[in-house]
């Protein structure tokens, strides 16, 4: 295909563009394949916005046509009201900003509506844009990805004992979603772990995502079993998990669907673990909303965020009519409950839903960070996503095609991802020294999810990406961000290795809405933006000194009594 | 540990109960009490208090001239609270209640909690204490001295010293040829609620003065409270005009605010009426009102803040969704229902108003009914939006010195500083509310403001424990009459014998900048480490590393300024090492003041 088919007018002269934090400007609007290109040339400045199609969520088309009330007027005047006419575009983007465009000329308006429209929904995945970045500080043959499983195992001295590297999946056969390689029990052999595949939802069935070096338990996830009215079990998907909790007494199975939920689940083939079949394991129901719910309540919050009047009447409770800081709230309480259970508790947890590539996943990067110090570093954080959504199979593709504002009826879109860089920036918020990335990670983060130059985040799973070349043919997001000027924008200059569990308070009085996101495009928190960026440099500096001279006598103050 | 609880409990491990030997025995409970110069033991007591968080808990009550103080060994927890934050104290039960610990005391206070304590049923065992906590909690009930006249601390310097009145209005370039400082009130006598020095228009003679203060509530003319450098513009503040139910007028009234709006040439003098106009209105009927059309070149807005009443009512009804229980299930709506932080959008908006008039050129006069609550508000937040010297924390101690407590904000009968009778309709935490409104300022400005948190935390404590003679009595007229600064120590010589307990590593002075912030609800938060500090679930687990970070940060912040100064020093001195090849010398000399110089502060 022909991008070119779509472009009916590609440039036009004397736009006006309207974007938030910016005065208006006039100038030249060009549309690309991939692009829209703004070019304001006033007064000497040259301004320049380079918008990838891809981020535009929806737009709203308004055409002024002169012609149609006057058609009394003779012919003659004909030509001088349609070049009179004139459009206004408004562009709603993934990353919530919304831009204005008024485009002298109804018929070149419509055409880049049309353009737009077209191109910023591409359905075929080798047309989107990574496939075409190729920026001059990057090479295709550099790394791709920052670990692989191979090599988290092979790092992992204390798993060899007892756990094993299975490449059962190096076809993508036996599970579509799963990476070639995975961490399993060392009892279970390849043939087991085909016939334990059959027993679980799309072949997810319990693999190792994290093992605890303190106690030596471990957190595994999989889909739900497939157990179905008639109650089917499965000898070996027993095995597996008995294999798992091998010298303890008991394990946690952390369903993320209520009871009732879990059970309804069995009439579509589902289902879940009984006590008879599986006596060591304790599950815990604890219901947590997904796919539509999820996506509905992310409406609700930029509409309510997104409303002009500044008087807002009755924000608190749009607010919490929008359930999105619920949300935020159980998914942080399921992930403390789950490392509770790991860390305080000291026995390994299996957790899934339904599918095992959502809430399955959120709560146990979340559990992740909540325990292990390893991944609260910006290498190991991004380590961290690219193993547990990435090549666990998180489907971006779906999850991620249209955002808050689209128009478009709902299919598999879901903001798990969003929400999860939420829980992040909660933690963020509550630890300020305890994490060593900044804000404006997550919030690049949230922004590529959605639309990037990189192909980090194509795809459903690992097969599609394999199928599609993207190693090959894209660059990484990853090690784009570890690259060392991007490195020093997103780390947290106020870090401080701590090996101490970070337990979030998840009460309601103790989470606030990420502003920084979510009310992005306002001044006030470009302002924030801006101080949170002065002070990083502040310290930074003051580090660089420490590091220069004798090391600064930390002078400690009296103890301080409160009063 | 069973199994997992059902609901996850973050902060499991509280606070303020943490484990510790249980070998002291129980006869040292109140062996470690550190009392303060002049505190004196008053009665201690085997009792039971009933924890809201961690349930009933026994130990012993110590009870002070200044302190009601509660330590239990299993668990470990102590309560140490000055007894000028209590409000309210009550006999819980009687002799025949029925029930577990249902007879004791239960005490209400003014910041945000309250107090039960179980005593034994049997020989009036409540009796004394309850009378003697009664006698020091409101010592002004019982013919006894604030406990700020007992007690001597000595600090290296004296907090009274902090704000001059004259060296104040000196900073702001005053007096000039406009405005002039008059010493007309230096015996109270043309009004008594403010301070004696006073700053007028140069024009207006001493008689114009008093013509005026006829006219206006209380005898609270006009008078300049902040002065903008360059254009001259002032914030002025009085009270209402004495219009009444006949729509009386005052020629000298209305002439002396057209002086005003002259002394900068101002077209248009903006009088800000920091009450509903309904309110403004009503107020007619008892004397009061506001400036009609007869006042030439000025124009009258309405700034919708509720009176003393509605902001007290608000508070409670706060008190209510986070004491001792948090509102869980609908936290928003019922914040929202509250309408705190809606009251504190409209003070902050009301400020923004001030200032943004101030900073265009226009010199504005802000009154309410009598001056001295709303108007100190919007006047101290105004100020402290346009003037960055009152965002040091020496500035800040001058502001509130300044606007609230020289000007008579009533701080006697709004916090009721020992007088027992708690249901007076005359308190209100306005004061409390200005801080929250400062706390929220430092929130979206968090490198402007040289003090932090802990400074605000701690000035509201102090609001209320009658330690010191800052906040005492309603004016500087009742306040020289009791002595206050010969006889009690100021809250600023604990502050500034501190200070590196109350700065901010952040802070970055830019002497020029306006602060606005955003008085809109999707930025305003609720001050939960004030409002909800004592639920030890809101107490951050991790804020101890934080302040100790933050401490060291200072200390590399100083270290790096001294460094940065070595550095002038050294460029300039001719011994420089560059000192002989003058080209290189002025380029690299140049470039690291420059792009310090934001970071020097006047510590």
């Amino acid at each position: 295909m022909e991008f070119s088919e779509h472009i009916k007018t590609a440039n036009v002269e004397d736009v006006v563009l309207r974007q938030p934090l910016h005065p208006p400007g006039r100038g030249t609007l060009c549309i690309t394949g991939h692009h829209l290109l703004f070019s304001d040339r006033e007064e000497g400045s040259c301004r320049q916005v380079l918008l990838l199609l891809r981020n535009i969520d929806a737009i709203e088309k308004s055409v002024e046509n002169l012609l149609t009330c006057s058609g009394l007027f003779s012919n003659a005047g004909l030509s001088q009201r349609l070049s009179g006419s004139s459009g206004t575009i408004t562009i709603k983007c993934k990353d919530l900003r919304v831009l204005q465009l008024d485009i002298p000329g109804m018929e070149e308006c419509l055409n880049i509506a049309r353009s737009i429209e077209t191109l910023s929904c591409l359905d075929s995945m080798s047309e989107l844009y990574p496939f075409f970045y190729r920026p001059s500080s990057a090479s295709l043959r550099d790394q791709w990805g920052l670990s692989s499983l191979e090599r988290h195992y092979s790092q992992m001295k204390e798993l060899h004992d007892r756990w094993r590297l299975s490449t059962v999946n190096r076809d993508f056969s036996v599970c579509p979603s799963y990476p070639q390689a995975v961490i399993v029990p060392k009892s279970t052999d390849d043939d087991m772990l085909e016939k334990v595949a059959k027993f679980r939802q799309g072949g997810r069935f319990p693999v190792l995502c994290y093992y605890h070096k303190k106690n030596g338990m471990v957190i595994m996830r999989s889909s739900q079993p497939l157990t179905g009215a008639n109650r089917k079990h499965c000898r070996e998907d027993e095995q597996l998990l008995q294999a798992v909790i091998d010298g303890s007494d008991k394990g946690y199975i952390i369903d993320t669907r209520s009871s009732q939920q879990a059970l309804q689940a069995r009439m579509t083939g589902g289902g879940l673990e009984s006590k008879s079949c599986y006596s060591s394991w304790k599950r815990l129901q604890r219901q947590m909303e997904r796919g539509k719910a999820l996506q509905e309540s992310l409406i609700k919050l930029v509409e309510a965020c997104g409303e002009e009047s500044n008087n807002m009447d009755r924000w608190l409770s749009k607010l919490e009519n929008s359930k999105w800081l619920s949300h935020v709230q159980t998914a942080l309480s399921t992930a403390g409950l789950l490392a509770e259970c790991v860390e305080r508790d000291g026995h390994s947890v299996l957790v899934h839903g339904s599918e095992g590539t959502d809430s399955t996943l959120l709560i146990s990067t979340l559990a992740q960070l909540i325990m292990d110090p390893s991944c609260r570093t910006l290498e190991g954080f991004l380590t961290l996503l690219e193993r547990e959504w990435v090549q666990a199979g998180h489907p971006f593709q779906q999850r991620c095609a249209h955002s808050a504002h689209s128009h478009a009826r709902l299919q598999q879109e879901s903001p798990v991802f969003l929400l999860l860089l939420d829980c992040v920036w909660q933690l963020w918020r509550q630890f300020p020294l305890a994490l060593g990335f900044s804000e404006a990670l997550l919030l690049r983060l949230a922004t590529e999810a959605y639309a990037s130059d990189y192909g980090t985040f194509l795809g459903n799973n690992q097969q599609e990406r394999c199928a599609l070349g993207v190693k090959e043919n894209t660059h990484c997001l990853f090690q784009a961000l570890l690259r060392p000027r991007e490195r020093d924008c997103y780390s947290n200059p106020l870090y401080e290795h701590t090996e101490l569990a970070i337990w979030p308070s998840v009460y309601p009085q103790s989470l606030q809405l990420w502003r920084g996101f979510f009310l992005r495009w306002t001044p006030q928190t470009h302002h924030l933006e801006e101080a949170q960026e002065e002070i990083r440099n502040m310290v930074i500096e003051w580090g660089k000194l420490a590091l220069s001279s004798c090391p600064a006598s930390t002078r400690r103050s009296e103890d301080v009594q409160n009063m | 540990m069973a199994s997992p609880v059902s609901v996850y409990n973050s902060n499991a491990l509280d606070t303020h109960i943490s484990s510790s030997s249980r070998e002291s025995l129980k006869m040292e409970l109140l062996a470690d009490v550190s009392l303060l110069p002049g505190e004196e033991r008053i009665i201690d007591k085997e009792t039971i208090y009933i924890c809201p968080f961690s349930g009933a808990v026994k130990g012993k009550v110590l009870i002070t001239n200044y302190r009601l103080y509660f330590k239990s060994l299993d668990p470990d927890l102590t309560l140490d609270v000055p007894l000028g934050a209590i409000g309210r104290v009550e006999k819980m039960g009687g002799a025949s209640s029925r029930g577990e610990n249902s007879y004791g005391l239960d005490i209400t206070c003014k910041d945000m909690r309250n107090l039960r304590f179980a005593l034994k049923q049997e020989g009036h065992s409540r009796r004394d204490i309850f009378e003697l906590i009664f006698k020091y909690a409101f010592p002004l009930s019982h013919g006894l001295p604030l406990f700020a006249y007992v007690t001597q601390e000595k600090y290296g310097e004296s907090g009274w010293d902090i704000y001059k009145p004259i060296e104040e209005f000196r900073r702001q370039g005053l007096p000039n040829n406009k405005w002039r400082i008059t010493f007309i009130n230096k015996n109270y006598e043309l009004c008594d609620t403010y301070p004696t020095v006073l700053a007028v228009p140069f024009k207006s003679k001493e008689e114009d003065l008093r013509r005026v203060a006829a006219f206006r509530s209380r005898g609270r003319i006009p008078v300049l409270s902040w002065i903008h450098r360059e254009n001259q513009a002032v914030i002025a503040r009085c009270s209402q005009p004495l219009v009444g139910m006949s729509g009386k007028r005052n020629k000298d009234d209305e002439r002396y605010l057209d002086v005003i709006r002259e002394a900068n040439d101002t077209s248009k003098l903006t009088i800000f009426d920091a009450r509903p106009s309904v309110n403004a209105v009503a107020n007619k009927a008892t004397g009061g009102g506001y400036e009609g059309d007869e006042y030439q070149n000025a124009e009258l807005v309405f700034l919708d803040i509720q009176n003393i009443h509605v902001m007290r009512e608000s508070l409670k009804k706060l008190k209510d969704i986070v004491y001792p229980n948090v509102e869980d299930s609908h936290w928003l709506s019922s914040l929202e229902s509250t309408h705190w932080l809606e009251h504190v959008k409209l003070v902050l908006s009301g400020a923004i108003q001030v200032a943004d008039k101030v900073s265009s050129g226009q010199s504005v006069v802000v009154h309410c009914s009598d001056g001295w609550d709303r108007t100190a508000q919007l006047t101290s937040l105004a100020m402290l939006m346009l003037d960055s010297h009152y965002r040091t924390l020496r500035g800040f101690q001058v502001l509130i010195e300044k606007e609230w407590i020289s000007f008579g904000h009533k701080f006697a009968s709004r916090i009721g500083h020992g007088d027992k009778n708690h249901a007076d309709q005359d308190r209100s935490p306005i004061f409390v509310q200005f801080i929250d409104c400062v706390w929220q300022m430092t929130k979206q400005f968090p490198t402007a403001f040289e003090f932090n948190e802990r400074l605000l935390l701690t000035i509201l404590d102090h609001l209320y424990s009658c330690c010191f003679g800052t906040f005492l009595y309603n004016c500087e007229s009742a306040r020289d009459q009791h002595e206050v600064r010969l006889k009690t120590v100021s809250l600023w010589s604990l502050v500034n014998s501190k200070m590196e307990m109350y700065l901010n590593p952040f802070y970055t002075p830019e002497s020029g900048r306006v602060l606005y912030p955003v008085a809109s609800m999707r930025h305003l938060e609720l001050w939960v480490t004030y409002y909800i500090r004592w639920n030890p679930r809101i107490r951050q687990q991790q804020q101890s590393p934080v302040e100790q970070r933050y401490k060291e940060l200072l200390a590399l912040r100083d270290e790096y300024l001294k460094k940065l100064e070595e550095l002038q020093l050294s460029d300039s001195s001719p011994s420089s090492r560059l000192a002989n090849t003058p080209n290189s010398s002025s380029s690299t000399s140049s470039t690291p003041p420059q792009q310090y110089t934001q970071l020097q502060t006047p510590l």
